[in-house]
């Protein structure tokens, strides 16, 4: 049997990439992470054969990210202005400036929109991975994918479209 | 040339596709100006996430996040859960003067998981042996209970699974470290395809253990039970509600004392 640490080691910094983009905040994702190995180390003696470790971790990761969200929902009734969506403002350039407002667009998306869009595009999972990762079917992925998509596109503003007509 | 579907399209710009179908898709964009703005804003949109955090993942990482440390701390703290445990076994073992509970029992979170793990790994060294899948014969039924019951230090009656289409063929005594006196019955049925089912038996491993988990591994579903006397971990080439059946045979019969309280 491969050393199954091993594979469980090459997987982590993708899983930090992906866990700070879900929670941008590098303490919160980094434990997030941290109990994500706990949970993986001492379960690996029953993950013999189950398909590759990298995605077992990522179902094991979003698991815990929605049940800490849960936790912390339950905890506190207010309304985070933060996670307000804040209107598009024309960025002077489109550098950085756009780049953070389209990190502040993603944290809106609600948390299905945003699971999906993230282990597609910057993890560049094929959608049968992705669709496995969150148990749900191709279609639903590709749904949430496309919603996902359009309200980045109406909250990053035209700042960031080409010259070019869009298609309806 | 022939027209692709939105999803298509969209599937290209996230790198899925064949590659003839993406050179079609290419071929198709080329002729479709409108179609291939919207596909560059995808794979733009797609690209700026990347810049955003794909840099995280060239971070050094934090000694927090060393999977070796983090696989002897987890190996720490069974130690410690495990000295924890068997001085509260030893309590209630004095309690109840039930003697093979003073063993001291490691009673950690995970020691059902470690159980099923031994139980699959022994499903799948002896279910594949044709001629020497069992040590005892079900010829030898009566010894085999007695024997078994011996070293496992609990009455153990070997379930007749005749009424599942079973048919037992004997069992075998199997090394268990995880659990107090160290020893594990394996129990082995055969059906009418030649499929193999084992049951593999062991003295509760201690009061914290779950009650009842289910593990599916690819071919096989193990099913893992315990009570206040043994635990058990059916294994077999079956599905989850059909082994979940034929635990309710195995139970009722495997140890008489407790019999019923299995419930799902």
């Amino acid at each position: 049997m491969p050393d199954i640490l091993h594979e469980i080691e090459a997987a982590v910094p993708a899983l930090r990439r992906y866990a700070r983009a879900l929670t941008r905040d590098v303490a919160s994702a980094d434990d997030l992470v941290q109990d994500c190995l706990e949970r993986a180390i001492s379960k690996r003696a029953l993950f013999r054969s189950q398909g590759p470790v990298r995605a077992w971790l990522f179902t094991i990761l979003v698991n815990l990210h929605r049940n800490a969200l849960r936790g912390a929902r339950r905890r506190s009734d207010t309304v985070d202005l933060g996670s307000v969506p804040e209107p598009s403002v024309p960025a002077p350039q489109p550098g950085h400036m756009a780049l953070a407002e389209l990190a502040r667009a993603i944290e809106t998306l609600p948390l299905d929109q945003k699971e999906a869009l993230l282990l597609v595009t910057l993890e560049g999972l094929p959608y049968k991975d992705a669709a496995d990762i969150l148990n749900i079917p191709i279609g639903t992925l590709m749904s949430r994918l496309g919603r996902a998509r359009a309200t980045l596109k109406t909250l990053t503003g035209t700042q960031t479209e080409p010259h070019l007509r869009t298609v309806k | 040339m022939s027209a692709f579907t939105r999803d298509q399209l969209v599937e290209y710009a996230d790198g899925g596709l064949s590659p003839t179908e993406r050179i079609g898709v290419e071929a198709f964009l080329a002729a479709n100006p409108e179609a291939a703005a919207e596909i560059a804003h995808i794979q733009r949109q797609s690209d700026a996430i990347r810049t955003l955090y794909g840099p995280v993942a060239a971070e050094p990482l934090p000694q927090r996040l060393s999977v070796h440390a983090l696989a002897r701390q987890g190996a720490q703290r069974r130690r410690g859960y495990w000295m924890k445990a068997a001085a509260a076994v030893i309590l209630v073992g004095l309690g109840l003067g039930s003697g093979w509970m003073l063993r001291g029992q490691d009673a950690a979170p995970g020691i059902a998981d470690r159980l099923i793990a031994d139980a699959v790994s022994a499903h799948t060294v002896y279910a594949l042996e044709k001629r020497h899948a069992v040590e005892v014969a079900s010829t030898d039924s009566e010894h085999l209970s007695s024997w078994l019951s011996n070293r496992l230090q609990t009455n153990l009656a070997m379930p007749d699974l005749t009424a599942s289409g079973l048919t037992f063929l004997g069992g075998r005594l199997l090394p268990a470290p995880d659990v107090s006196g160290g020893r594990a019955a394996q129990l082995m049925y055969e059906d009418a395809a030649g499929a193999r089912l084992t049951l593999y038996v062991t003295p509760s491993p201690g009061p914290d253990t779950p009650r009842y988990e289910v593990a599916n591994l690819g071919l096989d579903t193990a099913l893992f039970w315990s009570d206040d006397v043994i635990s058990c971990t059916i294994t077999a080439p079956y599905s989850a509600e059909k082994l979940q059946a034929i635990a309710r045979t195995v139970f009722s019969q495997l140890n008489p004392s407790v019999g019923g309280d299995y419930a799902t």
